[in-house]
């Protein structure tokens, strides 16, 4: 079979004139390292015809001008775990492996801001940050492996939105690496900057269709001195509603984190969880508040007091860095874990205005009930957020009533006043429902800003448009 | 061999989390040799997507083994089952070296052999002009490469306990495992065993039958060789009456008490719940009787990744240790030495970069001595220091109680 291993796509002369570019040791063409680059969390997978791990901006633009000379598509990549397929070549090309660009280049504690490379794992930066007394609030469940170009080319949310918002808020000027191979810098590494149009927050969010990113400056915060954590188990998700506007809406309390998990998920964690949750639990809410630690003492007896109010099975407040992490690791896990349910997930992250979340629920429920197919819901409820996961085991016709479920969810969702897509992107995996949203004209401009940029359609084709 | 790790891969969630404590990705963050790449490897060579290559085999033998991906996936995935028929498909579609089959097949089975053979290559090995350092000289090359290694021992730990020191009321009886390092080369580790054991009043047999633990043939996926060697452990053991199987290797009690449940099925579970590491028998079945003066030393402890991440051991060694010396803890003390097998020799940079690590961690706790309890990462964490003319001693555990232990009064004479 050694026609398999290696593969005929992309010509001789290209790979030569690649490897001489930028190094034979760093472009890999056997069929192994592909598999290896050819999927990501959705588990979706296209291998690659090349996997290219670069080393410098100069690297990447080396490769990106050859691959736009011979129209070969390039796909960007951090550490795969993309949630919408943002790094799963579809449409062949070269796997761009940004992981060995992986430095933090300069931390200015004065200015509050720090510039990295792409591949820095996220919490490595905020480790690093953490030494200054500083702060990178994003928090996505994957952050202690995802790197930051990942999260900033997906705008990821994560846990501590509630309070902080979402990667955009964080991110102030980039280097960018566009098709052409020149190397352009957006924004400004000041906190502030109006010049001209935001190119840095078109480009946060464009899921490696337009260029790469190789540098990102990001603003930091002070480092609060103390973080407070409750676990509240509900009988149900009306009780859960009902003790976070007790919370945010009528007490004016404002957490870092408000994470709700439903029914489903709390069965597919218990019994590995470290902790005991009641038989009877339907929902949890696991609250975070940070700041100074008279305020978080102050604030955590409240916000406990107002789930018991709410009827409360059970509340844990964590004492020790210890019993907080064994909490978060309870929410963390619940994602994966969703696959021991069966082996295939589609993950959903739609938002809806906090109002509406009670209906979008029931409705997602119903749905489910009418499909026979089983829904499970957890998320960032502080900010109307939910991942819905629609769980099945694979199989043609099932295949198809999933897609029908998913599609016949988003409408409602939209009809609701939200949104498709609040952290994960659309990737390809909601490619075909972005129409949805976003009006023919709109859908038109957005294709015109991505021609003026990338006129060959070199750059991760295949995905936010079909 | 592992039925099931066909659908065992469809487990992986691809989530990326063991990217976050693979000591290998650590040092290459390269997807080909992490385990959720492995498993995408598994899963294309199940799907016919891919065949077995040099290159595929370098990915397999790239793994640790450590199996610290299993304790943090949160998808429950047995990771061991996949990478066990990835290695045993090596072996089968790729062969076994030569050398490794005829040691597997012929020489591990028979002691005198295995014997014989380390003792000429002792002896050529003085034939060949070789570097230096401190303490520290080459094994045979036909045997471990470009390892760094003390001398080995001219009696073996077999041949020096052939009779069993007869106690008059002892409290218990158990045996002891050597496994090959501490048989032929840290023979001093096992006098440390069978004298503690003796003076807190345990009879130690050293069963005269046994055999290599079968990890080495494992890891080349020669799972037959493996079966081979468990069958004759068994039956010595079996046949010693014993109220437990103690071993001062990790990666022997690994073997003889996890793996031996695959290669030798659940007739095994008995014997299997009395195997002990030699730490963690004494913090069971000893901890509040021996008396100790705390020796004047800084001592850390290094977890091996067979010992923490396959059984969770890590408190009853520390718990000796504190009542025998200054203990002092160091940081990512749970982190791989990058000792063990086959892995050193094919990715020997690997191994350098990993202890590297490790020695660094020694160092920043301000430690006298490294203790640990599996004499692969002694002999691994003593090579980082060779040459280094650093101070800092490696050492087991129980050679650390051994100075430390106070005498009862019975049994005391030696």
């Amino acid at each position: 079979m050694k026609q398999e291993t290696h593969n005929n796509k992309i010509q001789a002369k290209v790979f030569e004139e690649l490897c001489d570019a930028i190094g034979r040791e760093n472009v890999f063409d056997n069929i192994e390292e592909r598999v290896c680059y050819s999927f990501d969390a959705t588990k979706e997978k296209s291998i690659p015809d090349l996997v290219i791990r670069p080393h410098s901006t100069e690297q990447v633009s080396n490769t990106v001008s050859i691959a736009n000379q011979h129209n070969i598509p390039i796909c960007p990549r951090g550490a795969g775990t993309g949630l919408s397929g943002g790094s799963v070549p579809i449409k062949g090309g070269i796997a761009l492996d940004l992981k060995n660009m992986n430095r933090i280049v300069e931390l200015n504690a004065r200015d509050l801001t720090v510039t990295v490379e792409p591949g820095v794992v996220t919490k490595d930066l905020q480790d690093e940050a953490a030494k200054h007394r500083l702060f990178y609030p994003p928090e996505p469940g994957s952050a202690g492996f995802s790197t930051i170009g990942g999260n900033v080319a997906e705008c990821t949310g994560g846990m501590t939105g509630m309070k902080y918002g979402v990667t955009r808020d964080y991110v102030l000027a980039l280097e960018i690496v566009l098709p052409d191979g020149s190397v352009i810098n957006t924004g400004s590494k000041t906190l502030r900057s109006v010049a001209g149009y935001d190119l840095t927050r078109f480009f946060v969010g464009s899921e490696g269709t337009l260029g790469v990113l190789t540098k990102i400056t990001l603003k930091l915060l002070p480092l609060p001195a103390k973080i407070g954590t409750v676990m509240s188990y509900f009988k149900d998700i009306d009780s859960v509603l009902n003790a976070t506007d007790s919370i945010i809406v009528k007490n004016h309390l404002h957490p870092r984190s408000l994470e709700f998990v439903d029914k489903t998920c709390i069965g597919a964690v218990r019994g590995s969880a470290e902790e005991t949750i009641p038989e009877e639990a339907g929902a949890f809410l696991l609250i975070d508040v940070d700041g100074n630690e008279k305020n978080v003492a102050n604030d955590i007896s409240r916000i406990e007091a107002l789930c018991r109010e709410n009827s409360a099975l059970k509340t844990s407040i964590a004492k020790t860095d210890d019993e907080r992490d064994a909490l978060w690791d309870v929410r963390k896990s619940v994602s994966p874990s969703l696959f021991k349910i069966a082996s295939m997930k589609f993950n959903d992250d739609f938002c809806v205005p906090r109002s509406k979340v009670r209906e979008v629920l029931k409705k997602v429920y119903e749905l489910g009930k009418t499909y026979s197919i089983q829904v499970a819901a957890f998320g960032h409820i502080g900010e109307g957020h939910i991942h819905l996961n629609v769980i099945y085991n694979d199989g043609k016709e099932m295949d198809l009533s999933v897609h029908k479920l998913v599609s016949q969810i988003l409408k409602e969702v939209v009809l609701i006043g939200g949104t498709i897509t609040s952290e994960h992107g659309v990737g390809d995996a909601k490619a075909e429902f972005i129409g949805l949203e976003l009006a023919p004209h709109e859908i038109e401009i957005m294709k015109d800003l991505k021609k003026m940029f990338d006129p060959k359609g070199i750059m991760n084709p295949g995905k936010i448009f079909i | 061999m592992s039925t099931d790790w066909k659908t065992e891969v469809d487990k992986c969630s691809k989530c990326g989390k063991c990217h976050t404590v693979c000591p290998v990705f650590l040092e290459t963050g390269d997807e080909s040799m992490v385990s959720r790449g492995r498993i995408s490897l598994a899963e294309a060579l199940r799907d016919k997507q891919i065949v077995y290559t040099d290159k595929l085999r370098d990915y397999v033998y790239s793994c640790k083994k450590c199996m610290r991906c299993r304790t943090v996936c949160p998808s429950g995935v047995d990771y061991e089952v996949i990478i066990s028929a990835l290695l045993s498909g090596v072996a089968e579609n790729m062969g076994i070296p030569l050398l490794p089959r005829i040691i597997f097949r012929y020489i591990l089975p028979r002691r005198i052999l295995f014997d014989l053979m380390l003792k000429v290559s002792s002896k050529i090995q003085w034939l060949i002009p070789m570097k230096r350092r401190g303490q520290m000289r080459h094994l045979p090359l036909l045997f471990m490469g470009k390892r760094w290694i003390p001398t080995l021992a001219k009696k073996t730990a077999l041949q020096k306990f052939r009779k069993t020191k007869k106690l008059k009321n002892p409290k218990m009886r158990v045996g002891l495992f050597t496994g090959c390092l501490i048989n032929y080369i840290y023979v001093d580790i096992a006098e440390a065993v069978v004298d503690v054991l003796n003076r807190m009043n345990i009879e130690v047999v050293v069963p005269q039958g046994q055999l290599c633990c079968g990890t080495p043939s494992s890891t080349m996926g020669d799972f037959k060789s493996t079966k081979k060697l468990a069958d004759v452990n068994k039956e010595v053991f079996e046949s010693q009456k014993l109220d437990a199987i103690v071993t001062a290797c990790a990666t022997c009690t690994k073997a003889i008490k996890m793996d031996y449940l695959r290669t030798l099925g659940p007739s095994w579970q008995s014997m299997s719940d009395k195997i002990y590491d030699i730490s963690e028998f004494i913090d069971k079945y000893c901890g509040d009787e021996y008396e100790t003066k705390p020796i004047d030393e800084k001592v850390t402890y290094h977890d091996p990744c067979h010992l923490l991440w396959v059984r969770g051991i890590s408190d009853e060694p520390r718990n000796v240790l504190k009542k025998s010396s200054d203990f002092v803890e160091m940081d990512q003390a749970g982190a791989c030495c990058g000792g063990g097998g086959i892995f050193t020799i094919i990715h020997y940079d690997l191994t350098l970069k990993m202890l590297e690590r490790k020695v660094a961690s020694i160092e920043r706790s301000g430690a006298d001595t490294v203790a640990t309890n599996c004499p692969g990462c002694v002999m691994q964490i003593a090579d980082g220091f060779a040459g280094k003319n650093s101070k800092i001693k490696t050492t087991h555990s129980i050679q650390i109680l051994q100075k430390a232990l106070v005498d009862s009064g019975i049994n005391k004479e030696k």
